[in-house]
């Protein structure tokens, strides 16, 4: 199903039941989502859902928001660098109509400034700090790839590669978009894809930490104060040189996946701010947070 | 050096505007700023009379190498220098021919052109595409003057039986006093690439636009020539084909047209030539102003993995990889402004160039990197 994990730091070959319960999680954040912006679209009175409804709903998380957007100029960009490359994807552009470039920072840009009264938004696009998190996981990517030899690469170059939009029409099933009466647009699409790649990546940070934190280490007084990177990479070098083959020991359990929903709600899924998080262990529950 | 006629004839053509006697210094001076725009303006100024004058009919026009023209950017000063120099050869500059009345056999003569030019090209490249930073030796100069005569010599002579003489004089008259300067300033060896086990990157494709300088009626376009398509409800221009080079026009009614998915500047000025002969013959006052090449597309295979994770960290600031995205790393090179598209599989596609050194540049640039992050 959703190979994406090996690619976001979890081991060759994820527990199954790690992977099952993952799914569930994403799914129920993204319905939860998906009904939230129908009704921000409803009550606009439009009737589908655009991407202007999605930014509304995270305009409270700044990092995400940051995120997000620079994954929207960062796929702009993309596009018309390939389309100056093949000539058949000019015409295509050309032929479309209407005027393609940067059509996503236009859309984020135009709403951004109608509903930003304190001007903290609009401060975003010139916002050039590290985004932690983002630096964390390239880290992580980095250290990981170094020690693989070129088949073991080829693969996770692969497993990189697949994402929430590839199979698009599949997605929309998956989130059961027929059956709602106000259907996201194209835009909204791909960014609902983007954040359900990002809500399985956040699980996968936090489970690596939670993971790391179990390991201690007996008799070093120290080891709670070691920062989890550290840990990670001596733990994933020694693990992958000591057993040549992946072991599912390596692999993300659901138990880390359960203690990191409990441990850090507050930061998991889109609407993360807005979560309140529910004692029981049922999921579902996470999905109205 | 070698013997009168030849190479001052060929430095004629390469030169161009340029005084030509006596042959280089040994030293070369730099051009002043102020040279290079009078220089630049001076021969601006003439083209663009040119563009005005109907030309007489004894010329088989020089059908000359193409990219003058749009090497002259005076936006750039670096460039200006290296290029300006070379760039002469087209000062018999046919952008606003009528050619119509010309017999096929032109066309057979532009395919030999390209020969020549690229050869004349690939010595331009070589010495454009070095970073200002290298003082050109007299001896590399010299070389690369006898080398390129020689060959230029003869076909140039075959081609151009006495109409540079006649199609010259004004340009050189102005210039004859403005400049003393080394006009063929080689900075580098005549090979594009030393530095890369000999890994040249490949043109794939060319965007250049043309003005033809006329309203057109599409329709008309459409119906009547071959290869045309026109659905003015999804898109406002003609989308016209042809084979040789095999090329994709758009028309706009304005008289602008875009031609692209040519492999080199010559086969691109060409086939926008030939569109513009068929707006021509179907009775259209078609002109050929500002050709311009607008975007260059190479591509190569430096033969090794890339860990692109190892790149994207430590170059974050000109790099973007989100693999779920698009499967290369993309690599925004500053100078020269070259976007660079990195894949795991060592092939590498470079785009944003305005002309062919920038891609040879940026590949310079971008080869001991990517050796760097090379995949055991």
């Amino acid at each position: 199903a959703w190979p994406t994990w090996y690619s976001l730091g979890d081991a060759r070959r994820p527990l199954h039941e790690t992977a099952v319960l993952v799914e569930d999680v994403v799914h129920t954040q993204l319905i939860n989502l998906l009904q939230q912006a129908a009704e921000v679209s409803q009550l606009r009175g439009a009737r589908v859902i655009t991407p202007e409804d999605l930014l509304f709903l995270m305009r409270k998380d700044k990092k995400k928001l940051r995120r997000l957007l620079k994954y929207m100029f960062i796929r702009d960009y993309k596009s018309k660098i390939v389309k100056g490359i093949d000539e058949d994807d000019l015409l295509e552009d050309k032929l479309s109509g209407s005027n393609n470039t940067n059509k996503r920072q236009k859309i984020a840009q135009d709403f951004l400034n109608s509903i930003d009264q304190t001007g903290e938004l609009l401060a975003m696009f010139e916002d050039d700090e590290v985004d932690e998190v983002k630096q964390e996981r390239m880290e992580r990517a980095e250290r990981q790839t170094r020690i693989m030899d070129s088949a073991q690469y080829a693969e996770f170059c692969e497993s990189r590669q697949l994402s929430f939009s590839k199979k698009a029409s599949k997605f929309r099933d998956w989130l059961d978009c027929s059956s709602m009466e106000i259907k996201p647009n194209v835009v909204a699409m791909e960014i609902l894809a983007y954040l359900a790649y990002e809500t399985v990546a956040q699980l996968v940070d936090l489970a690596l930490l939670v993971r790391q934190d179990m390991v201690t280490k007996a008799g070093d007084p120290f080891s709670h104060a070691i920062s989890a990177t550290f840990i990670q990479y001596h733990n994933s070098a020694e693990s992958t040189a000591a057993c040549g083959v992946e072991a599912h020991s390596d692999a993300i359990q659901p138990c880390h996946i359960r203690e990191a929903i409990r441990r850090y709600s507050h930061k998991i899924g889109p609407l993360s701010p807005f979560t309140v998080l529910g004692r029981r262990r049922d999921i579902s529950l996470l999905a109205l947070n | 050096m070698a013997s009168a006629p030849g190479p001052e004839r060929d430095l004629r053509l390469l030169a161009g505007c340029l005084p030509l006697y006596p042959p280089p210094p040994p030293t070369v001076g730099l051009l002043s700023m102020e040279q290079q725009e009078t220089y630049l303006e001076l021969y601006l100024d003439q083209c663009a009379a040119q563009d005005d004058l109907t030309p007489p009919r004894s010329p088989l026009f020089n059908p000359v190498v193409p990219y003058g023209m749009y090497i002259l950017n005076a936006s750039n000063p670096d460039t200006a220098f290296n290029s300006n120099p070379e760039v002469k050869e087209t000062s018999g500059d046919f952008s606003s021919v009528d050619l119509s009345f010309l017999p096929d056999e032109v066309t057979q003569e532009n395919k030999d052109q390209p020969v020549i030019s690229s050869r004349h090209e690939t010595e331009e490249n070589s010495e454009s595409q070095s970073p200002q930073s290298r003082l050109p030796s007299p001896s590399e100069q010299d070389i690369g003057l006898g080398l390129n005569s020689s060959s230029l010599s003869n076909s140039h002579s075959q081609l151009h039986p006495g109409d540079t003489d006649s199609v010259q004089p004004s340009p050189e008259k102005p210039n004859s006093d403005s400049l003393s300067l080394a006009p063929i300033t080689p900075m580098t060896p005549m090979t594009p690439v030393s530095e890369c086990c000999g890994i040249v990157p490949q043109l794939q494709n060319i965007v250049s636009t043309v003005n033809l300088a006329c309203k057109l009626d599409l329709k008309k376009i459409a119906l009547h020539a071959k290869n045309a398509e026109y659905n003015p409800k999804r898109f406002a221009a003609v989308i016209m084909r042809i084979r040789e080079p095999r090329t994709t026009a758009l028309i706009f009614s304005s008289g602008k047209m875009v031609c692209t998915g040519a492999k080199s500047e010559e086969q691109s000025r060409l086939a926008a030539r030939k569109y513009a002969r068929v707006v021509q013959k179907l009775g259209f006052p078609a002109r050929f102003l500002d050709f311009k090449i607008q975007n260059m597309v190479g591509s190569c295979d430096v033969r090794f993995p890339i860990r692109l994770e190892g790149l994207v960290l430590t170059h974050q600031q000109f790099s973007s990889y989100e693999p779920e995205l698009f499967p290369g790393l993309i690599y925004r090179m500053v100078k020269p402004r070259i976007v660079l598209l990195i894949f795991v599989s060592g092939k590498v596609v470079l785009t944003g160039a305005k002309e062919r050194s920038e891609i040879y540049e940026a590949f310079e640039n971008i080869y001991p990197i990517l050796k760097g992050f090379k995949k055991a």
